[in-house]
């Protein structure tokens, strides 16, 4: 704050401070131009063309996109903007989702009831709402997202790897999404799921009652019985139950989202390093 | 009209029309294009053939919004966002084709697509960020509406001797559970899903070289977009409404004016290939190992397999292969085989009611 | 190259001895490593609902009905005909969802993908691959039925001509 006087580079105010000299100076420097805000934001405000270039440069969040760029890729009939709303509604469930993990308590005995709570108990209670058609809406705009990009060709070298990426992701989101569904503990969660499960069950080789799975076996002593196989790996026990809940809620509130988080900051990277957004040759 | 929408429907008349239709509006080929261009269906990719679909899609929602039938299913909170799907990818779809269609045409005459016109480079502080920055005010001003309007479903607690009727998955799988009415859960819940993602993967590494990037275009890439189409239109966003709008109680058939009535009687008295074979055919009765019973089958499959793609790469794929090498044509074929096995099991089950080709409930192996 | 006052140099042989040695160890260890925690993801204790139970005396069975008593909580019909009482699973092959007895079609149907199972649990319509599952019944010492759903018989194995698969009555 000391430096305020010292400031240099601030245009002249004239001598309308006159008597009262510290308030004067204050105002005579704009905040932007403070020590205080250059110490957050390095940069000025974007006033000229370069400062707007080094604004861009010199922010962690907005040096994921590059300084300039073709001014077809900026238009929304272009882009349609789905990749970035993929990832604000993926921010914006992962806000709601850490609010509402302070009521909900993944226990066959709690969970319905804090649902319900949700609604009624707590102030803004559309935060369930938001977080679910959020979700709805993050899956919609991800199969647009690569459907704008099949329809510009920007698979294409030396995109490959990004796609894959992409489909991953693509893949993930729909998990996330379901292992969220789970969580009401409702009629329609747990018979979603349970239809889930059983095909996890009829998996070739993994699951118990697939095609296979007899084959992995010594002698009498069955490797892939109902005790072990994929559907037991997603329940945490041989019914959905208690351990299924705890087991989707770890995975759809931690999990996943953390091996999400390492494929989207792979993408983001890649889409620079493959020479940002496609064009025209 | 009602009775006739209903009847429309039905997955196998509505799958047929649709696949017909389908060929026309994304030609794979240079003659169904011409037939296309000649049937001035390229109208629909236009300013004003866009509003008259649009009108009548929203035409159709707002009369079928004054039946209770159809109003019950669509309001559904859960069904919400597949109304909103239909209504994005419709739009979406357009504007892609009818930028495609601008470029194709600029380029027929010897011009550069729209995106290659102006070079010039923008900052992109101010200019993406400002259409970033109003692209989410009006995301989270949609979401907020959508949230205060429609509440989140919540049905009766867990009751697991209780299975709702029908029970459904999440509407993003009802494409993968409509599957399951052909397939059995290793073939339509795990075989078919995990190729689709192989499937969606392998796109670049078959469609190489970068003619068509970075700008819409149809003429150039019409294979390569119809195809896709073909998957994303109809196998997957087709399934999904099927699976949401038109399958009521035990996952019978219901037209979108029917009532949703438990006690429906549908036969559903299929028939494996095994008994075709040796009961109807040759009349002597199932034979007791499984390998004679299915024999027949694992031929059929066996050559689906096998012997269909060498035929294909010697007829009417034979540029493609002479183009591509054995590596890239076999993973392309085989591929595409599973991606036209569901429609083909579709029909199979619809004229012949036919339940498995190849049935081995002894290992849990049915197809 | 050799020096004798120098220690000896590893040969080349001898480096990818050791070299090969040293991966395959890598290896080893890194592979009981994925394995001990995808081992972690199947816990040795499980909290899950008894799997056998007594169920009153056959008398409390009346012949060619099928009893939802023990559907609830157990999650079996208890079916008596002419000759055996047998237990079915309230299972439905095809994707584990939980058909109802229609007794007026005299049929299990399941609601979730229709499919149909005839009162001995054979499958006669929709997707269902094969018949519901039977499990072992026998007469305790105190005269009750004595329930155990850890063994079951599956129809397509032959299994259901097993003395264990039914109670002859």
């Amino acid at each position: 704050m000391a430096d305020t006087e010292t400031t240099t580079g601030t245009p002249a105010d004239g001598g309308n401070g006159a008597g009262n000299g510290k308030k004067a100076t204050r105002e005579r420097t704009p905040f932007a131009e403070s020590a205080f805000w250059r110490s957050i934001f390095r940069s000025g405000v974007p006033r000229t063309r370069a400062a707007r270039m080094m604004g861009v440069l010199n922010s962690v969040f907005l040096h994921l996109h590059p300084v300039r760029l073709p001014k077809h890729a900026v238009k929304v009939k272009y882009t349609w903007c789905m990749g970035g709303l993929s990832f604000f509604l993926f921010l914006v469930l992962t806000i709601t989702g850490i609010l509402l993990m302070f009521y909900y308590r993944p226990t066959v005995e709690a969970a319905y009831g804090d649902i319900i709570d949700l609604g009624s108990q707590v102030p803004l209670g559309i935060m369930r709402e938001i977080h679910r058609w959020g979700a709805h809406l993050m899956v919609i705009t991800v199969w647009l997202h690569m459907f704008r990009v099949f329809m510009t060709g920007s698979y294409k070298p030396p995109r490959e790897f990004n796609w894959m990426i992409g489909v991953i992701l693509l893949v993930l989101t729909m998990f996330l999404s379901f292992s969220g569904y789970l969580l009401p503990w409702d009629q329609l969660a747990i018979w979603a799921v349970t239809v889930g499960a059983n095909m996890a069950r009829a998996a070739p080789l993994l699951g118990h009652e697939g095609p296979g799975a007899a084959l992995l076996s010594i002698g009498d002593v069955n490797f892939i019985h109902a005790g072990a196989d994929a559907k037991f790996a997603l329940l945490g026990g041989r019914f959905l139950g208690g351990a299924t809940l705890l087991r989707f809620y770890v995975l759809h509130c931690i999990g996943v989202p953390f091996i999400v988080m390492i494929f989207m900051i792979v993408h983001f990277w890649r889409i620079r390093k493959d020479g940002g957004i496609s064009g025209p040759t | 009209m009602k009775a006739t929408i209903n009847w429309l429907a039905d997955p196998a008349i509505s799958f047929t029309l649709i696949i017909l239709v389908f060929f026309l509006v994304f030609p794979i080929t240079d003659r169904l294009e011409k037939i296309s261009k000649r049937l001035k269906i390229d109208l629909l990719w236009t300013n004003t053939g866009g509003l008259i679909a649009l009108g009548v899609l929203v035409l159709f929602f707002v009369w079928g919004l004054t039946d209770e039938n159809f109003r019950l299913i669509v309001t559904k909170p859960d069904n919400v966002p597949i109304v909103g799907l239909i209504f994005l990818v419709g739009f979406f779809t357009w504007l892609s084709m009818k930028q495609a269609r601008e470029n194709d045409n600029r380029m027929g005459q010897g011009g550069q697509p729209l995106e290659a016109s102006d070079k010039s480079k923008v900052l992109v502080w101010p200019d993406l960020i400002y259409i970033e920055f109003i692209c989410l005010i009006l995301a989270t001003v949609l979401l907020f509406a959508w949230s205060i309007f429609v509440k989140a479903p919540l049905e009766e607690p867990a009751n697991p001797t209780l299975s709702p009727n029908p029970s459904k998955a999440p509407w993003y799988f009802l494409g993968l559970q409509e599957m399951l009415v052909y397939y059995d859960p290793w073939l339509a819940g795990i075989v078919l899903p995990t190729l689709i993602m192989v499937g969606l993967v392998a796109i670049p590494y078959m469609d190489t070289g970068d003619r068509g990037t970075g700008f819409y275009s149809y003429s150039g890439r019409k294979r390569a977009i119809s195809t896709f189409m073909f998957g994303f239109l109809v196998l997957w966003t087709f399934l999904i409404i099927v699976g949401t709008f038109l399958r009521g109680p035990n996952w019978n058939f219901f037209g979108p004016f029917e009532v949703w009535d438990a006690n429906k009687r549908v036969v559903l008295n299929n028939v494996n290939l095994s008994e075709y074979v040796y009961v109807f055919l040759l009349e002597t009765g199932l034979p007791r190992g499984w390998l004679i019973r299915e024999i027949w089958g694992i031929l059929l499959v066996v050559g689906y397999f096998a012997v269909l793609p060498g035929l294909l790469a010697k007829t009417v794929f034979r540029n493609l292969y002479e183009r591509w090498g054995t590596v890239r044509y076999s993973t392309f074929i085989v591929l595409l085989l599973m991606g036209m096995a569901l429609p083909i099991k579709m029909y199979m089950r619809w004229l012949f009611n036919l339940k498995y080709i190849v049935s081995i409930p002894e290992f849990f192996l049915n197809i | 190259m050799s020096d004798d006052t120098q220690p000896t140099p590893i040969s080349r042989r001898g480096f990818i001895n050791w070299l090969t040695a040293a991966w395959v160890a890598f290896i080893a260890i890194v592979a009981g490593l994925l394995t001990g925690t995808v081992r972690f993801l199947f816990p040795n204790v499980l909290f899950e609902p008894p799997q056998s139970f007594r169920a009153g005396p056959p008398e409390d069975y009346t012949v060619g009905e099928v009893s939802t008593r023990f559907k609830n909580e157990f999650g079996v019909w208890i079916v008596r005909s002419t000759t055996e009482i047998y237990v079915l699973s309230t299972v439905c092959t095809h994707l584990g969802c939980t058909p109802n007895w229609l007794g007026g079609e005299q049929k299990f149907k399941c609601p979730c993908h229709g499919s149909g199972f005839r009162i001995s649990g054979v499958n006669f319509e929709g997707p269902a691959p094969r018949p519901l599952e039977r499990f072992k019944v026998t007469l305790a010492d105190d005269g009750q039925l004595l329930i155990d759903k850890t063994k079951k018989f599956q129809f397509e194995k032959g299994e259901w001509s097993n003395p264990e698969s039914f109670l002859a009555v």
